[in-house]
């Protein structure tokens, strides 16, 4: 009895358990496919807005993130929520690449705040920046994208769809823990990649799953939809063109086969220059997904 | 243990309490004894990326996005938040009385004392808001505003604004319709 109390209170992460309630009604998914469109960045920004960032800068900064969120287990959610902070801040406001990192730290810290049980903390961040900024100017440049993004922080990203779209597939449920994993890892992925950034959430939670059932399916011979059914089906819980879906699943594969290759010349090839490895380096977790 | 679970709480919401400050920021209230992740030694993902930060360009550039914030807001709502007075436009302010707000949405001087990461600056961001007699634990000033008709046929200038019909009083009475207000007070910038 004291043990189980005692334990209780030991346990770092508190959730409640899903509530099958809304993942089964019909009008939270209509709803968060009704508001998705809401915290889109604006514009491709790097056409129109930002004059010193490349898109190469923004994978970098993505990845760093990405390993900062993996190394401190960090709720899935938070990494793509915190990109989607990043893309609509730069899509409002010209940036000099010698603050991205700031921004990226910032993003996370309210992707936390916003997400977590137990916060990441303001010194932490720094210390993953290299010290490179201090908790002072973190917390002063909070406000500033508070500012921009008007406030506006429950965006909707896609893992909000996972569950209501797994609920909706005839899947063994034994499968459904490998099959939600593997979606969240390529969510992860899409984060990273700027070609995303302006898809709405329920395309890349779509095409994730999609993706996810596609390959797992390719290893055992037990498929009970064929692709082309599994997209329509997939397509119509969503109410996304069957087209798009294709194409962003097709995509999100490829993006997967592009950062496994990445990671395997990074494995055989002699150590290079650590700025080019950083560049190239792979979400850790694509590394356990079979093709 | 339930001061520690109190503590949690509060930072957890702090983002929800404290919007005008963000008390809520992680690392400046009193941390648990341990830190349950803790960053290993050696980490790869601790570098710095673009080499080199400007602290005093970072400042700058701080300054003035944040003014720019306060401009988009004062324009938004004809009034100057850093001075605390209505403008010309289409609202028209007047002070509210006795709007009771419970104490932890107050500005609380001990709290700011302890803070060792000068965030004095940042309570004093919006004294419109926050300003007035603090009682025991109430505070009673607050700002209320009417929108005000100029011309017969009032053009919808500011889509996402309230839709207050002509010369209606939007009496700020609960907590939710203070800090729904407050929040577009001070960040609301137009949809394209």
């Amino acid at each position: 009895m004291a043990m189980e109390l005692l334990c209780c209170e030991m346990d770092r992460v508190r959730r409640a358990v899903p509530d099958g309630n809304l993942l089964h009604d019909e009008r939270v998914l209509q709803n968060l496919l009704t508001i998705e469109e809401r915290y889109l960045p604006q514009c491709s920004y790097f056409k129109c807005v930002q004059k010193d960032i490349q898109p190469f800068m923004r994978r970098m900064v993505a990845t760093w993130m990405l390993e900062v969120c993996e190394e401190q287990k960090c709720e899935e959610e938070v990494f793509p929520l915190a990109m989607n902070y990043l893309d609509r801040f730069l899509a409002g406001v010209p940036t000099p690449k010698t603050h991205l990192q700031l921004l990226g730290a910032v993003c996370m810290f309210l992707a936390s705040k916003l997400k977590e049980t137990i916060p990441l903390t303001a010194e932490k961040l720094c210390i993953y920046t290299d010290n490179s900024i201090k908790p002072q100017e973190l917390l002063e440049w909070e406000l500033v994208v508070l500012g921009k993004l008007k406030w506006n922080l429950a965006a909707v990203t896609p893992h909000d769809f996972i569950e209501p779209i797994l609920r909706r597939l005839p899947q063994d449920n034994e499968k459904l823990p490998l099959i939600r994993k593997h979606a969240q890892t390529f969510i992860a992925l899409c984060a990273t990649d700027f070609k995303f950034a302006m898809y709405p959430p329920s395309m890349i939670a779509t095409g994730s799953v999609g993706a996810a059932v596609c390959g797992l399916q390719q290893d055992e011979e037990v498929s009970s939809l064929t692709a082309d059914a599994l997209v329509e089906m997939l397509a119509k819980i969503t109410n996304t063109d069957v087209d798009c879906l294709k194409a962003c699943q097709e995509q999100i594969e490829e993006v997967l086969i592009s950062n496994l290759q990445q990671f395997q010349e990074q494995g055989d090839g002699s150590k290079e220059e650590e700025e080019v490895v950083d560049q190239a380096s792979t979400p850790t977790d694509v590394r356990d997904i079979d093709l | 243990k339930a001061g520690e679970l109190d503590s949690k709480f509060t930072r957890t919401w702090g983002i929800h309490t404290h919007e005008g400050h963000l008390q809520g920021a992680a690392g400046t209230m009193s941390e648990p004894s341990r830190d349950a992740r803790p960053i290993p030694r050696g980490s790869r993902a601790c570098r710095r990326l673009f080499g080199p930060v400007d602290s005093e360009q970072l400042q700058r550039d701080c300054d003035a996005l944040m003014a720019s914030c306060v401009q988009e807001a004062c324009d938004r709502w004809n009034f100057d938040f850093v001075t605390e007075t209505p403008l010309e436009g289409d609202f028209a302010w007047e002070r509210v009385w006795s709007l009771d707000l419970p104490k932890p949405y107050l500005p609380s001087a001990p709290r700011r004392a302890q803070d060792s990461l000068g965030r004095s600056k940042r309570s004093s961001s919006s004294p419109a808001l926050l300003q007035g007699t603090a009682q025991e634990d109430h505070v009673d000033l607050s700002l209320s505003c009417t929108l005000v008709p100029r011309s017969p046929e009032q053009p919808e200038g500011s889509p996402g604004g309230p839709s207050t019909s002509q010369g209606r009083k939007r009496r700020q009475t609960s907590m939710t319709d203070f800090y729904h207000s407050k929040r577009r007070l001070i960040f609301s910038k137009r949809r394209p």
